[in-house]
């Protein structure tokens, strides 16, 4: 310690002692230590004296101490200092404990002042945050904060350090002199940066003056002697950039000395501080529950997803969360701190989701300099490269290579450093851009989008409608489908035997040629059964007028499914495209064949249960691989309201990146309109073309793991061979190294696909996220959202395997595990009782455990769900987008009627009167009449006692009626009106599905258990918990063993 | 019957179109198809004028037409007439002229004009059966000659630049090589005139000095 100390007084810049010396010290050292962000964890580490404390730098963030402990509390700090000051004493030899208190104490002082002098004196205002150097200006404006907390001054009463320490220590000393010096050591220039965003030191630094001399004495008068000599090492050493490596975040961060001015002010401000503290947005305030607390103080996520923005505005080049979310966004930098972080640590990527107007994302064509890459690691070019050697070389923020600039790219760097062509170029600026792929990229020319649909029209399909509607929608796609004029299109039937179609263009009706060998499939047309759209555009609508007819009749019942597919692979083999699959029944003949399994109540419970989730036969799972190689992507359509083994055939969508949909019990005249929708949706939504993505992400970590509905190419790269907006991947990330020594970690996210309008494209996203030391930072940072989207797949995947219970039972574990963490964070320095603590940021993730827990493919036992609900549910909540997702594990319900008899209410106020209620029967009013809508299906829950006036106007002359029977339409009255046009709008607001609308009475059993009750998630239903309960049994886990 | 068919641009190589399912039911196509980028490659260079041409490949024939700086380009059959290939090249470069004329040379995109690919398609249908009477009838016309189109190998068209190069450096060998033997030829020319005129020097220099020796001493 001594050795370290000496260093730092006399070399100038080398910041490498301070950290030292602070890592040493302990809580002590960690204090005064101006980062401000640190200050949370820094109390959190005196009183806990983690183990891994040590490498704990000055890491995070800017998110102040969460925790918030009551103001009677802050006083204490003094207290729980000196118990803070052991542990850091550890480390070092016995006899330094004493020492080492008064030595951390003093540092913070000297530090604080050397920079803030040189720092104001040469420009006084704030520099603006360079945008490049991410902890500065990351870390700035939370010094503001962090100044006010600092709390204590060095403790007067601190044992006079030993004199071989006295040179050291003098540089608090230095205080004094430092205002004189005033006048600017040269030795700023390292950076200036946003560090001082934070409150002027100045008069904070004045008033601590007071306090900090009295100190000083008792601390050592051999120290002042070597005092004159001290101004200018001090000043030389107020800036020193580089901090260990261990540092995290923070290393080399050239800001870094700019914060110590906030610590200046001791004491004195402490109470203000506290107030400043806890205005902070950040916070994360662990919250309590007493058991039997009334349940309307529980966390609800009333007000929808929260996107976490803090660290967009930090890194404002990051891309927009909407295509990628971390998990949290501070990266651990050991192993074992990430072991500690019980919660998943990855991301989910939407590559594709739907840009509103005005911020789509740039297209860029590079020309004739080819793409810039990195030679080693493959990076695309982005915001975070840095330009060096006059613009003739560029620096990989991925691997640190360094690369030349092509001529064709080069463009002089300004005086900062940044290329003078910035504002002309969308990729250096932006987190996410387009970029047009040259030949390279390209095995083959652009395909044109394929679109071939594989329709059952066996005797169910006729009689549900489903032919009928079906052929329509198509129909009426047409024009809309994506890639004009070069779009292709194909048919091919079947029922016991495969029916295929020659849409020739010169034909004007087209001819049907029937295959009836099931077993050796061949393919009667070499062409001409995938045609050109625009050429055949008159053959496939006559194809399409007359379908329904030509099968009106069809009494067979059999269906050769496997036999069918293996034509239409056969078919599009030579180009890809996608495959729509309308399936009515359990496919019965040929390859393929399936069994009536399921259903039986016995296999629940066993260990074989999970087998019946799973492909029963391997021929889907090898033609789903098959069709990825060749680029055709699967959708599955089922409308069966008898068992149709979705397990098998969700697999084809599963491994090529497609979709199911499944309409139990499909009545055209009910599921009519959803079928519409989707399939319109489905057919004209943009979609990109044989597609690839990978993940790239900085040295020292990796993706491990990769959950949603793709084929894995190699160890990273995804096969999808039609992606589009409504389709999110999650992945998990692992850390290769035990120590990252880089203060940040990128992410690069490449879908390499074919435009429908022919263009080879690859999408970029690229973000940065900090790496942190304090496990406190990675909660603070945590993303709820992305969290439960990866926890929601886990489970789903884990009932692949395992027992619906078991898959349970792992998500309140890992819950409880993080909190329990959270807890020992925390616990020595609240007095916790008997409370339950979280994060703010994960205040509701116990919440979504619950509702994952009861969302379909997981809820309750053979009787809650029927195995084809659960699998369709399960693919479809496999790739979800996070919102999405969020909406349909904790649906809105809100309350209309009130809304609906205002007279002159309109739209515009939906937000401000529908709001939305907490998901407990308790919360409905038996006068009422209540919307729920979880993203898939709208209920309009019509209380008992609701005024018959409403439901005479809403319902017309049915509203007696039973309900089941009752569908709902717009009546002549402006009640009607307004409600539809409010279901219109809510329907609008989410276009990728079609949500159904039910209406149901209450008290109208069964249906209104299994339409409506059963979603109310708070509530205990059968053999499920309540949330009171849920939060009870977490809080009972993580007390065990805390 | 037609294989595969290709536009590209001659000035840099860069592909504009391509017939659509080209290499369905060819087992090695992509090997034809790095020939044919290797033959554009060359194109670009500046080698093989010649704006019509067949190139033999394997069981295939290559033939081309240059026009307005793009390069179309099929392979068929070696039996495929090949007055119908050029026929066929010919209807597409008018098709092709037609609708992309003016954007041909600021295409900066490879496959930029990839929508032709509908129309190669329909008109490779119309080429497929030689025995229609419409082909029948087009390769009765003498109106098209195609006799003096030269053919060649592909080894032969792919190895010209490689030939080229080998030329030039060889030349270039030669020239410094040359210049090194005029050097020493110089230096061999002088040594040979001292060998021949230094005796009769030394001979003269000695008469000479035993004169003045004379002349000192008497």
């Amino acid at each position: 310690m001594i050795l370290q100390l000496r260093v730092k007084s006399s070399s100038g810049h080398d910041l490498k002692p301070i950290a030292a010396v602070e890592s040493v010290s302990c809580c002590a050292s960690s204090r005064p230590f101006p980062l401000s962000h640190s200050l949370r964890a820094i109390v959190n580490m005196e009183n806990q004296g983690y183990p891994n404390f040590q490498a704990r730098p000055p890491p995070s963030s800017s998110s102040p101490f969460a925790s918030a402990p009551p103001p009677g509390v802050r006083p204490q700090s003094g207290g729980p200092e000196t118990v803070g000051f052991r542990p850091p004493t550890r480390p070092f030899t016995p006899s330094a404990p004493p020492v080492a208190p008064p030595v951390g104490a003093m540092r913070p002082f000297q530090s604080p002042l050397v920079s803030q002098i040189p720092g104001q004196g040469i420009r006084p205002p704030p520099p603006p945050p360079s945008s490049n150097s991410f902890p500065s200006t990351t870390y700035g404006p939370p010094g503001g904060g962090s100044f006010q907390r600092f709390p204590t001054p060095p403790p007067p009463s601190g044992p006079p350090p030993p004199q071989t320490l006295a040179g050291h220590l003098s540089p608090p000393m230095s205080l004094r002199p430092q205002q004189p010096m005033g006048p600017p050591p040269q030795s700023m220039t390292s950076g200036v940066p946003g560090g001082y965003a934070s409150p002027p030191p100045a008069p904070g630094f004045q008033q601590s003056m007071p306090p900090v001399n009295p100190s000083y004495p008792g601390v050592g008068g051999p120290p002042q002697p070597s005092f004159p000599g001290y101004p200018s090492n001090q000043v030389l050493q107020g800036p020193p950039s580089s901090y260990p490596p261990q540092t995290g975040g923070f290393a080399q961060h050239p800001g870094q000395q700019n914060m110590h001015p906030s610590y200046a002010p001791p004491t004195s401000t402490v109470q203000a501080l506290a107030e400043d503290f806890n205005s902070l947005s950040l916070t994360n305030i662990p919250g309590s529950l007493e058991p039997g607390l009334d349940r309307a103080s529980f966390p609800r996520p009333l007000d929808g997803d929260v996107e976490p923005n803090s660290f967009a505005e930090m890194y404002p080049m990051n891309c927009h969360s909407r295509y990628l979310r971390l998990t949290t966004s501070a990266i651990p930098s050991s192993q074992s701190l990430a072991s500690r972080w019980h919660l998943p640590l990855g991301a989910v990527v939407c590559p594709l989701a739907e840009a509103p107007e005005g911020e789509e994302v740039p297209l860029i064509d590079f020309g004739s300099s080819g793409i810039i890459r990195c030679r080693r690691c493959r990076t695309y070019v982005n915001p975070y490269v840095t330009f060096t050697d006059s613009g003739r070389k560029w620096r990989c923020n991925i691997c640190s290579m360094l690369n030349d600039v092509p001529g064709e790219y080069f463009s002089h760097l300004d005086a900062t450093g940044r290329r003078m062509d910035m504002d002309q170029r969308p990729e250096l600026t932006k987190g996410s851009v387009e970029i047009i792929a040259p030949t390279e990229y390209m095995v083959r020319p652009p395909m044109p989008p394929i679109y071939f649909f594989l329709i059952d029209v066996s005797f169910s399909a006729a009689k549900s409608g489903m032919l009928q509607v079906a052929a329509q929608t198509i129909k009426s796609c047409l024009d809309n489908l994506p890639g004009y004029p070069r779009t292709q299109i194909g048919f091919i039937t079947y029922d016991s035997t495969l029916h295929f179609y020659n849409m020739k263009s010169s034909l004007s009706q087209p001819q049907m040629m029937v295959v009836s060998d099931l077993d050796d499939i061949f393919v009667p047309l070499p062409d001409d059964l995938l045609v050109n759209l625009s050429e055949s555009r008159n053959v496939v609508e006559a194809f399409l007028d007359s379908l329904p007819l030509m099968f009106q009749n069809n009494v067979n019942v059999e269906s050769a499914f496997g036999p069918a597919l293996k034509a239409a692979y056969m078919v599009m083999n030579q180009l890809g495209g996608k495959l729509l699959i309308f399936q009515n029944s359990l496919p019965s003949l040929g390859a393929g064949r399936l069994k009536l399994r399921g259903e039986d109540p016995r296999v629940y419970g066993t260990d074989k249960e999970y087998t019946l989730r799973v492909a029963e036969d391997n021929f889907y799972k090898q033609m789903a691989a098959d069709c990825t190689k060749f680029q055709i992507g699967i959708n599955v359509y089922a409308f069966s309201d008898k068992y149709t083994d979705i397990a098998s055939l969700g697999t084809l969508s599963k491994y090529t990146g497609g979709q199911v949909y499944y309409y139990p019990g499909f009545q055209s005249s009910i599921h009519g309109d959803k079928l519409r929708h989707e399939l319109a949706r489905d057919l004209t939504r943009e979609t990109a073309w044989e597609s690839v993505m990978r993940i790239r992400c900085g040295k020292g970590i990796r993706f491990s793991s990769y959950h949603g509905n793709f084929m894995l190419r190699s160890t990273d790269l995804l096969a999808l061979p039609a992606v589009d907006c409504d389709k999110a991947y999650a992945m998990q990330l692992t850390l290769e190294e035990t120590l990252l020594t880089t203060p940040t970690v990128y992410f690069q996210v490449a879908l390499l696909y074919t435009a429908s309008c022919g263009e080879r494209r690859i999408r970029v996203h690229t973000a940065v996220a900090p790496v942190v030391t304090d496990l406190g930072e990675m909660y603070r940072q945590a993303d709820t959202g992305s969290i439960v989207s990866v926890y929601t797949r886990l489970a789903i995947e884990k009932t692949l395997s395992g027992k619906l219970d078991d898959a349970r039972n792992v998500i309140q574990q890992k819950i409880v595990k993080a909190l329990r963490e959270y807890r020992n964070l925390h616990s020595v320095q609240h007095r916790l009782g008997s409370r339950l603590i979280y994060p703010e940021s994960l205040k509701f993730l116990p919440l979504y455990g619950l509702a994952i827990c009861k969302s379909t493919p997981l809820q309750g036992g053979p009787a809650d769900a029927s195995l084809d609900e659960r699998c369709a549910a399960g693919f479809t909540m496999m790739s979800l987008p996070v919102k999405k997702l969020l909406k349909l594990l904790y649906p809105n319900v809100f309350r209309v009627d009130e809304w609906l008899l205002k007279p002159s209410a309109d739209l515009d106020d939906l937000k401000d009167v529908l709001k939305r209620l907490p998901l407990a029967a308790e919360n409905l009013d038996s006068r009422g009449l209540y919307i729920y809508d979880d993203g898939f299906r709208l209920v309009l829950w019509f209380g008992r006692m609701l005024s018959p006036d409403i439901a005479k106007n809403l319902l017309g002359a049915d509203f007696a009626a039973e309900l089941s029977r009752v569908t709902l339409q717009e009546q002549e009255n402006g009640m009607s009106k307004k409600l539809m046009r409010l279901i219109k709008k809510v329907r609008e607001n989410d276009q990728s599905y079609h949500p159904m609308c039910f209406l149901v009475r209450q008290g109208e059993q069964p249906r209104e258990g299994f339409l409506f009750l059963r979603y109310l998630i708070e509530d205990q239903m059968g053999g499920s918990t309540s949330y009171v309960d849920w939060i009870l049994q977490i809080h009972r886990h993580v007390q065990q063993n805390a | 019957m037609v294989k595969m068919t290709l536009i590209a641009r001659v000035t840099d190589g860069l592909p504009l179109a391509e017939g659509l399912d080209d290499g369905r039911d060819l087992p090695d196509s992509d090997m034809y198809k790095q020939q044919v980028k290797a033959l554009f490659k060359n194109l670009s260079r500046g080698h093989n004028e010649a704006s019509r041409m067949s190139v033999e490949t394997g069981p295939y024939v290559f033939h081309y037409i240059i026009e307005g700086r793009v390069c179309y380009l099929t392979m068929c059959d070696r039996s495929y007439p090949k007055k119908l290939a050029f026929q066929y090249l010919e209807d597409l470069r008018n098709e092709f002229e037609r609708v992309n004329g003016p954007n041909i040379e600021t295409a900066a995109r490879p496959y930029a004009f990839i929508k032709f690919d509908t129309f190669i398609q329909k008109t490779k249908k119309l080429y497929q059966d030689t025995r229609t009477q419409r082909n029948i009838s087009k390769l009765n016309d003498e109106l098209y000659e195609v006799h003096q189109i030269m053919t060649r190998n592909v080894q032969e068209v792919l190895g010209v630049g490689e030939k080229l190069d080998q030329v030039s450096e060889m030349s270039s060998r030669l020239t410094s090589e040359s210049r090194i033997y005029a050097d020493k030829a110089k230096d061999l020319n002088r040594q040979a005139l001292i060998r021949k005129w230094a005796p009769v020097a030394i001979v003269l220099g000695v008469v000479f000095l035993l004169f003045w020796v004379k002349n000192k001493l008497w």
